[in-house]
């Protein structure tokens, strides 16, 4: 341990010490939710791992009848959601996300704190909504993927799919917002002086992720909002009979899914590209190299979410394409290795816990890398899919490289987090039994599925050859439960009685090493000057050498001068509205699910009630002070603009992934109405008034902005009467459908055209309500000069509103002769 | 407010369009909403429907984004982080229409890729087994 800082003579309050319940109920500090984030999810890693042990006890032996075949279905379905969207999402991003962002780029806490709250506890309810199973309507069934038509009311009825489809809504939600909330944090938050190239590996990774997180999940909610009118509302995304297409549903489904095989392993990958480089004492090797590589690996992993639908035949040249994109992305991954090899050859080596995992990661991951370069051979992948060769090789990427990342992770900042250390030897031992657990566990699949035996059944017959290495298997996967019961045993034991942890135990590199463990909730007593790569490593061992250290905490020790306050450092005031919003949202849920529309009623207007008064609390409406060490980096743009337009880039996958399914179904459709009955005239007037609408915005904007607020209130208010005559309009086209025969459940072309157009009008909605408070502000005389970029924001959204129906104006009405796809 | 805050919520006026521009750019929107209307109208035009509305379309939605949301006057940093999930957005519309369009007529998959694989294998000797028998129906 070296360079460790001077005791201070006053004691800084941690992140953790004060405020009670009510201080975590209403907490919007990066650190506290961060640890909320993970006292989640090691609960639900708890309860998918028994579910786990279930399935091994179920496969013990041929016949046997510990689960139910219903049970089974459950359990691994629920088993796989739980772990995916509750346990390592939220361990990666949630937690370690959430906790290093803000430490590794010099912040005192992320770009929208209070949406940060309003993610934790939206995954929250998600997960209980998801669980809510257990008590009314059984535990959804249908596999993590759901895939169509087998989760259509007719194939699974009840409740157990519902609880599914609404909870994976909210936790989708919950985790674009995270992902808007990094990406700005880490493009507009960094400490003076750190360059994209002098970030940490882990931020590389995340802001990458960030980026996936805001592009991938698009299409899952709306391949999601399609169940759930299905389901709910009878129409017929996804049944055969009235001319859909299952397979819809598998590429909106793996659009996502594939890249959210990176959103789980790309910050893997940041946290091993931390560990290896201090327990090795040396820099990462081929750093640009792999940062590069993050982002090409982001980059191809939109264009590969084929291979997992090899078997639905999409032909040989859509296959080749996905074949070549899938081999191309082992490249990039490739580098990591070499990469995390190069630093770790000729190093000092420290063999802790941490580094233990880290190696393990390394070793698994490349195991499961080269099982998944053979499912991008489509002749090689026909013969693997659906058989416990692929769960062989996802449970290698995603444990062997997720879980074991993590759990190196884990012991690598507990005692940053805690201030307090983790046992060494009950965290070897759980390595040991986690690493011979899981290869006992896995490892044998690849043979049993090269053997045929298919994935997802829930027994097998005698004569198949499979027991023995089932039973195998299965003793591997106690093995495995014993390893992950010693680390909650550590944690206790760590929480209890706990050897105290120094600022600096591991002699890291990066700058969450030099403030106190575990940190003050300001994090910084001042802003660090970053001078390169590596940036508490250069001040404690850089060219300054020792009086680098010296001048660093002198800074940092400020505490312990008399005229130091604290209080003096801004820092986001408490709120409780995520908490109630989330609640909300639950209970809007909630009451669709059981059919209580009151419940609906009252989640809706908490809703609202939340939005408004989150609008008007911190720290006084339209009044954001910036700490003025806090200036943002990224060119002098504030960053509410740089959050707006990454949630507009968002928004732009979500609409191509509706305008998609409309241009594929509008050709599909059979009998009833069809593009013929939409009426050009008025539509064409609908979209002038919408662009002037445009018009005005700009106008208002420009008043606000020379601080003429007459003129600002007169176009504002002219903004909403033509975005209300534009609703008008479409309330009433939507009305002569009706009359005319064409209802929402009539066929695939009026199903696709309300669902599309409907969701542009609700946004439209929105807008008119977001200018309407701001007008309300500018009648209040609370929107003048200075508080200009509330209006830009509003109107950033607005204009996007408007694009977008520049693009469905032409692709849906004008181009209603062209037959589609 | 501070005056962080303030230097970062007011803009440089010498970095946005004036009224007239947006005027015109408004008068350059009805033009070319006029223009995709009449196409849509005449029969003659109807062989190039499809390329003539995509560039006016795309014409008026570039008008937009760079006049009226200030891509045109701001950093580089805010058209990448449009530019990317739009080119991203792009390819999945053209990739949704060519799978489910062009491929599913013209390029049908191998017969030999689909034929049963193993089926008197696995399927059949799991089907006979009594567990599989005593599992009720979905």
């Amino acid at each position: 341990m070296a360079a460790q800082p001077k005791p201070l003579p006053v004691h800084q309050p941690s992140y953790l010490e004060g405020g009670g319940v009510l201080g975590w109920l209403t907490t919007i500090d990066h650190k506290r939710v961060a640890v909320m984030y993970a006292v989640t999810a090691l609960v639900f890693m708890a309860l998918g791992g028994l579910e786990a042990m279930a399935i091994r006890a179920q496969l013990w032996s041929p016949d046997t009848h510990v689960l139910s075949a219903a049970t089974y279905n459950a359990f691994f379905t629920m088993h796989g959601t739980t772990m995916i969207f509750l346990v390592v999402m939220p361990l990666l991003l949630g937690f370690m996300g959430n906790f290093l962002i803000p430490l590794q780029i010099g912040a005192r806490d992320v770009a929208f704190p209070r949406l940060n709250a309003l993610s934790f506890w939206m995954a929250l309810i998600a997960g209980i909504l998801l669980h809510l199973g257990w008590i009314r309507g059984g535990l959804p069934d249908a596999g993590w993927f759901g895939y169509a038509n087998l989760t259509e009311r007719y194939f699974s009825p009840g409740l157990a799919l519902d609880w599914w489809v609404v909870g994976l809504l909210v936790s989708g939600t919950s985790t674009v917002l995270t992902g808007l909330n990094f990406f700005t944090t880490i493009i507009a938050m960094r400490a003076p002086g750190m360059t994209y190239m002098r970030m940490p590996m882990f931020i590389w990774s995340l802001l990458v992720t960030s980026i996936l997180i805001l592009i991938a999940f698009p299409p899952l909610t709306i391949g999601l909002i399609f169940l759930l009118f299905d389901r709910f509302f009878d129409t017929h995304f996804y049944i055969v009979s009235a001319g859909a297409t299952p397979i819809l549903w598998q590429h909106l489904f793996w659009l996502f899914g594939h890249p959210e095989v990176y959103i789980m392993a790309l910050p893997a990958f940041g946290i091993i590209s931390e560990v290896v480089p201090t327990h090795s004492r040396k820099p990462l090797f081929g750093y640009p190299m792999m940062a590069y590589s993050i982002v090409l690996i982001a980059f191809l992993s939109y264009g590969v979410w084929g291979h997992h639908m090899f078997a639905t035949g999409m032909g040989p040249v859509a296959d080749s394409a996905f074949a070549i994109t899938s081999m191309l992305i082992a490249i990039p991954t490739g580098v990591k290795i070499f990469s995390w090899i190069g630093t770790i050859w000729g190093g000092s080596l420290r063999m802790t816990t941490a580094f233990y995992f880290a190696l393990g990661m390394i070793l698994e991951f490349t195991i499961g890398g080269l099982s998944g370069v053979m499912h991008a051979s489509a002749p090689v992948d026909l013969q693997q899919t659906d058989s416990y060769f692929v769960v062989a090789h996802f449970h290698y990427v995603l444990f062997g490289g997720s879980m074991f990342a993590i759990l190196s992770g884990f012991y690598y900042w507990w005692p940053k987090i805690t201030g307090t250390m983790l046992s060494e030897k009950l965290g070897k031992w759980q390595f040991w039994l986690t690493i011979i657990g899981f290869n006992a566990t896995f490892f044998p699949m690849h043979y049993l599925g090269m053997w045929g035996m298919p994935r997802r059944i829930y027994t097998y017959g005698a004569d198949m050859g499979w027991t023995h290495l089932n039973q195998f298997e299965t003793v591997g996967a106690f093995i495995l439960g014993l390893g992950f019961l010693l680390m909650y045993i550590n944690i206790f034991r760590s929480l209890a009685v706990g050897e105290k942890a120094p600022n600096d135990p591991w002699d890291g590199r990066s700058l969450e090493w030099s403030i106190p463990s575990p940190p003050p909730a300001y994090n910084f007593a001042t802003i660090p000057q970053v001078r390169g790569r590596d940036a508490w490593w250069i001040i404690k061992y850089g060219r300054a050498g020792s009086r680098g250290v010296a001048a660093y905490m002198a800074a940092q020790a400020s505490p312990s001068d008399q005229s130091f306050d604290a209080a003096r450092i801004h820092m986001p005031a408490p709120s409780i509205f995520p908490l109630v919003m989330s609640l909300a949202i639950g209970l809007m849920g909630l009451g669709l699910i059981i059919d209580w529309y009151r419940i609906i009623v009252i989640g809706a207007v908490a809703t609202i009630l939340s939005i408004i008064g989150m609008s008007f609390e911190y720290p006084g409406f339209g009044e954001e002070s910036h700490d003025p060490e806090h200036a943002p980096s990224a060119g002098g743009i504030d960053v509410r603009k740089i959050g707006v337009w990454s949630f507009i880039g968002s928004e732009c996958v979500f609409f191509a992934s509706l305008i998609s399914t409309f241009i594929v179904y509008k050709s599909r459709s059979i009998g009833g109405p069809g593009p013929e009955i939409l009426n050009i005239p008025l539509t064409s007037l609908s979209t002038f008034i919408l662009l002037m609408s445009s018009l005005l915005m700009v106008l208002a904007l420009a008043a606000a902005q020379r601080g003429d607020q007459r003129w600002e209130k007169i176009w504002l208010a002219g903004t909403i009467s033509f975005g209300l005559i534009f609703l008008g309009g479409q309330v009433y086209e939507f009305t002569s459908f009706y009359n005319e025969g064409m209802g929402l459940t009539t066929n695939l072309f009026s199903q696709s055209f309300f669902v599309l157009v409907g969701f542009h009008g609700a946004h439209v909605a929105i807008g008119v309500l977001w200018l309407s408070v701001l007008l309300g502000a500018a009648m209040l005389g609370k929107l003048g000069k200075s508080r200009a970029l509330s209006l830009e924001l509003a109107g950033l959204y607005w204009h996007f509103v408007d694009v977008v129906w520049i693009v469905i104006f032409t692709l849906v009405y004008l181009m209603q002769t062209v037959k589609g796809a | 407010m501070s005056e962080i805050s303030a230097a970062h919520d007011v803009h440089d006026p010498a970095n946005q369009p004036g009224t007239t521009t947006y005027l015109i750019i408004a008068a350059f929107l009805l033009v070319l909403t006029a223009m995709e209307v009449t196409v849509f109208y005449v029969h003659a035009l109807r062989p190039v429907l499809v390329p003539v509305l995509i560039v006016l379309s795309g014409a008026k939605f570039a008008l937009v984004a760079m006049f009226y949301m200030h891509l045109k006057y701001d950093g580089w940093l805010l058209s990448g982080v449009f530019a990317f999930p739009l080119f991203i957005a792009t390819i999945l519309l053209l990739s949704l229409i060519g799978l489910f369009g062009y491929l599913a007529h013209h390029g049908a998959p191998n017969p030999e890729l689909n034929a049963p694989r193993n089926a008197s294998l696995s399927w059949k000797s799991l089907a006979s087994t009594p567990a599989y028998r005593s599992a009720s129906p979905r």
